[in-house]
């Protein structure tokens, strides 16, 4: 497991406490999972993802991705529309563990109410929580 | 970091229940998994468990690997049951020692693949204790002796709290599994450590001793025992309106 100062966390997005970012872009939030999250999981061999057009309130489970026999869920940063999904995981799960922050990106969503990116933690503060989990 | 399994024990509430309907056990460990998160439970949880007859089918499906009808299963009484676990259809039954750990894996410092291998871990040594050489397959997980599969896992993240567990055949009868392609292997033979050892007469209670404490050690857990009352306590009803287990049946298999 790595050490949290070796983690790379991006700063161009916003963290969940669950481990998911996301990233404003115009007027889309993309979501993907932190380089912690990827590390912890180990080798993602299947992300289950939801289709275009779900609609989800924060905090509720978009999906899942499975390493060896164990299932993780994923949860909404924001609450909105899913306008596109990232279909390169199908054939290619491990981008979530090369590059979690770029290629290895899931759901594109419509937000419903973009301020919501406010309520969630920047880097230093998700940095913060990740040292409060190894109590 | 050190591995969990080196540092102080946590403490950790255990469920010792003789026998449990697969459905109900499923309930509880949902309930528990809740508390955990919210904080209304300020420990993790242990349960050790066998089912009556049940198969249960994992998150990207199985009942292509069944392989007789549902009518038969009906007509014998065997529930088939969808889940939120990693892996493919299983079969439980009495006989068989099943572990559910609702632990919080990263305060826990828990990797993910690391703690399922500490899973296969105690079916390896709790087999080691009857004389039964038992090893893990890193592309197909769980636990074998030679090509036969003695032991099986799967587990589900709920919020960082897992669930769902590892199953240790011990003196199941064997016969259900013929049914099924297990895990969606075929060709897959399964055991039971009453086979390996030419022993009908194992000992269960003996099985569930080593069982507990190998994941004591392993997980490093110090385990207060907690009434079922107290379980039971901790299952109300949950928020979740849906039906658990038709709503959630995948329609998509990997490629």
């Amino acid at each position: 497991m790595k050490e949290i100062h070796e983690l790379n966390l991006a700063e161009d997005v916003r963290y969940t406490q669950d481990h998911e970012w996301a990233r404003l872009e115009g007027d889309t939030v993309v979501v993907g999972i932190s380089d912690f999250a990827q590390d912890q999981l180990g080798e993602v061999v299947y992300v289950e993802l939801p289709q275009v057009g779900d609609t989800f309130d924060k905090g509720e489970e978009f999906g899942s991705v499975e390493s060896v026999k164990a299932v993780s869920e994923l949860y909404m940063p924001v609450s909105g529309e899913v306008v596109a999904v990232n279909e390169e995981l199908e054939g290619a799960p491990d981008l979530v563990n090369k590059e979690p922050y770029g290629a290895g990106w899931m759901i594109r969503v419509k937000p419903e109410d973009p301020a919501q990116m406010d309520s969630l933690l920047d880097k230093d503060a998700y940095l913060e929580h990740l040292k409060g989990l190894e109590s | 970091m050190t591995a969990p399994s080196e540092r102080k024990p946590r403490p950790c509430r255990l469920l010792d229940i003789p026998l449990l309907d697969y459905r109900e056990a499923l309930e509880l460990q949902r309930s528990l998994v809740d508390a955990r998160h919210t904080g209304r439970l300020d420990r993790d949880v242990f349960i050790l468990v066998e089912h009556p007859p049940v198969f249960t089918l994992g998150r990207r499906g199985g009942l292509e690997n069944l392989t007789v009808s549902q009518e038969i299963l009906q007509r014998r009484g065997i529930p088939v049951v969808p889940i939120e676990r990693g892996g493919n259809i299983t079969y439980h039954g009495p006989g068989q020692a099943v572990g559910y750990p609702i632990v919080h894996l990263p305060s826990a410092g828990w990797k993910v693949v690391a703690f399922v291998e500490a899973l296969e871990e105690i079916m390896i040594r709790a087999a080691a204790d009857f004389g039964v050489s038992a090893r893990r397959d890193v592309r197909n997980r769980g636990v074998w002796v030679q090509d036969r599969k003695l032991g099986s896992i799967g587990i589900a993240v709920r919020h960082g709290v897992s669930f769902h567990g590892f199953a240790l055949n011990a003196v199941v009868n064997l016969e259900p599994f013929d049914w099924v392609n297990p895990c969606g292997l075929r060709g897959v033979q399964m055991t039971s450590l009453a086979r390996e050892t030419g022993r009908r007469d194992l000992d269960m209670a003996a099985v569930r001793r080593t069982v507990l404490a190998h994941t004591a050690r392993i997980l490093g857990l110090d385990f207060q025992p907690a009434d079922p009352a107290w379980a039971l306590r901790q299952a109300q009803p949950t928020t979740d309106t849906t039906s658990p287990i038709m709503d959630h049946l995948p329609q998509r298999t990997r490629s």
